[in-house]
């Protein structure tokens, strides 16, 4: 049985005239164990799964879903003090923009003390109890590669630079010793040496702990050293989920395929100075969704079949949405339909 | 060949004073030393606050350095000179988003940039700004917009399209791709290469995607705390880096790029 078990999740935004599908029909699922990467442009919808699942989204929204479930148990019909408890202990996330989603009024000390929980500390005296939290938060800040914690736990989080919050978020998450982190692009905004330094980390933890992650991020250097499977996102609709070997090696959909030749890093014989691949245009706003297969107006092989959602096919562990995959010639196909 | 840009012992310092009791903060940037010839592109990159921004807002001119100079094709360029630096250097920032007036159209911020910096009339300059505006892949209905109504890759063109309205010999950039989507970046790289070979400005390019660095840079120049620890071609620094730093953030990049292919011969 997956972890994080999400299938067919919708969820409606009000815009103030009308309701939009921000998610159509999103499929994810998280095995134990797993590292799996979220992948997709701003817009897309990422941030907007991890609010869903852990139930930060205005109560007027629309959320359908067939299946919602963490370890089997249906997240969508728990009353918010169950699904809290889940979130206290079992699932823990690294927000997208670490300085302001921490408490700008208190330090950090405060503030990753007090997200210990009660259970770690051993019944030990009273006054015992605040040695305990502070050698527990000074282990996790070395854990996590934050050298001088003296000099960062006095300060407030404005004070420090955004990589050592971004760190700090991290050792955050980790003191509740969750089954699954959910980590909302964590490598943002950093030099290669430190964000090597955070997947080391991350891959680390999966191996030792077994934790499983959910990785979102755009940076597909960072995803394809550290995950095991991967789901890319367009516009709010999954296009295409996998491994990450499989999905690199024989991308189905014209979008992964554009999405994984835009990295000038992965094409060793590229020469200095010539054109990247790219898709014609930019992805659509909410107010101004096209109908049927999102990627549409941007897509090479688009064809008037393209107005209708493609349906989620399988291949070999390999779900794709596309009327016309890869690897199937169009004419083949077209035949076959007619 | 005289170049285009040339730098020489440029320091600046900058000296915050938090407290009475406590000793002035201190950030000595350079001294630097680089020259750039038409048609080349020198990136600059290195950890956070290594004084990368500084030395952008300092070729601009929007801050001045204490010490050193800037020759433009081999004519010392004055801080005072406020005409022809603005006209022959110009600035991309990182978020187009902030650096666009939301109250004023499209049309009329490039508008504002050619009445201050160019002597055309009224007629002279709508035409050019709707030149520029198809040359950086806009439309010309474009001139009527307003920033909210662009999408993030559109708006970088905006910047652009500022940017190299006057004609400048140099245009600095600092992080143009960062907040950018990897399909919408690529775009904005073709453009910006295509721009560059066919009016042959020299471009100074800050960032710290190596990946890119690699690809559209002619030399590169490595930054910590606000010295320069290695300089050269690129294809030299990424093929030998000298530098114990240099190394470290080179090897950490291509580490990523190698276990890709490891997986690649996986299968």
């Amino acid at each position: 049985m997956p972890l994080l078990d999400i299938k067919n999740l919708t969820v409606e935004i009000d815009t103030g005239s009308e309701f939009v599908k921000a998610l159509d029909k999103v499929s994810l699922t998280v095995e134990k164990g797993e590292i799996r990467a979220l992948v997709g442009e701003s817009g897309s919808g990422k941030s907007l799964i991890v609010s869903a699942v852990i139930g930060a989204v205005p109560d007027h929204w629309i959320i359908t879903a067939d299946r919602l479930t963490w370890k089997g148990q249906n997240l969508l019909a728990m009353s918010n003090e169950q699904r809290r408890i889940i979130m206290r202990r079992e699932i823990a996330v690294v927000f997208q923009d670490p300085t302001s989603s921490l408490d700008p009024s208190a330090t950090l000390r405060a503030q990753l003390e007090e997200s210990i929980p009660e259970e770690l500390l051993d019944k030990g005296m009273f006054w015992k109890r605040n040695k305990q939290r502070r050698e527990i938060a000074i282990g996790l800040m070395h854990k996590v590669g934050i050298k001088n914690h003296e000099a960062c736990m006095q300060r407030y989080p404005h004070e420090i630079a955004t990589d050592i919050a971004q760190k700090f978020m991290i050792a955050m998450a980790l003191v509740s010793e969750p089954e699954l982190l959910i980590a909302d692009d964590s490598t943002r905004s950093m030099e290669s040496t430190t964000k090597n330094q955070i997947l080391r980390l991350l891959s680390g933890l999966n191996e030792t702990k077994n934790l499983s992650i959910l990785f979102i991020s755009h940076d597909l250097l960072a995803i394809s050293s550290i995950a095991h499977t991967m789901t890319v996102l367009y516009c709010g609709q999954t296009v295409e989920s996998g491994k990450v070997q499989d999905l690199h090696n024989r991308p189905l959909h014209p979008y992964t395929k554009a999405l994984l030749d835009s990295a000038p890093s992965f094409q060793i014989n590229l020469p200095p100075k010539s054109h990247l691949v790219s898709l014609q245009g930019t992805i659509p706003t909410l107010k101004h969704l096209p109908i049927g297969c999102r990627l549409g107006p941007r897509c090479p092989n688009a064809r008037k079949e393209c107005v209708k959602v493609p349906e989620q096919r399988m291949l070999h562990h390999h779900s794709y949405s596309c009327h016309f995959p890869l690897h199937l010639p169009i004419d083949e196909q077209l035949e076959k339909d007619q | 060949m005289i170049p285009v840009l040339e730098v020489k012992n440029l320091v600046y310092t900058h000296r915050v004073k938090r407290s009475i009791f406590k000793p002035i903060d201190e950030f000595i940037l350079g001294p630097i030393n680089f020259a750039l010839n038409a048609g080349e592109t020198l990136a600059i990159t290195g950890h956070n606050s290594s004084g990368k921004t500084l030395l952008a807002k300092s070729l601009v001119g929007a801050i001045t350095p204490q010490q050193g100079s800037i020759l433009l094709e081999g004519k010392e360029a004055k801080q005072s000179d406020k005409k022809t630096r603005n006209h022959d250097i110009r600035l991309i920032l990182q978020h187009s988003k902030y650096s666009l007036n939301p109250a004023i159209t499209v049309g009329s911020i490039l508008n504002r940039t050619l009445r201050l910096n160019a002597e055309l009339n009224e007629k002279d300059r709508k035409t050019k700004i709707e030149q520029t505006l198809v040359k950086v892949g806009l439309l010309r209905e474009h001139y009527y917009f307003y920033r909210h109504m662009l999408s993030d890759g559109q708006q970088q063109r905006v910047s652009l399209a500022r940017a190299m309205i006057l004609d400048p010999k140099v245009i600095v950039a600092d992080e143009p791709f960062a907040a950018l989507d990897p399909s919408v970046r690529s775009q904005t790289v073709n453009l910006i290469l295509d721009i560059q070979q066919e009016l042959g400005m020299a471009f100074v390019f800050i960032s710290q995607n190596l990946g890119i660095v690699r690809h559209i840079s002619d030399k590169v120049m490595i930054m910590d705390k606000g010295k320069v620890i290695e300089a050269g071609s690129s294809q030299a620094v990424f093929n030998d880096p000298q530098h114990e730093l240099t190394k470290k953030l080179i090897d950490s990049h291509f580490s990523l790029v190698n276990k890709h292919f490891e997986h690649f011969e996986q299968f």
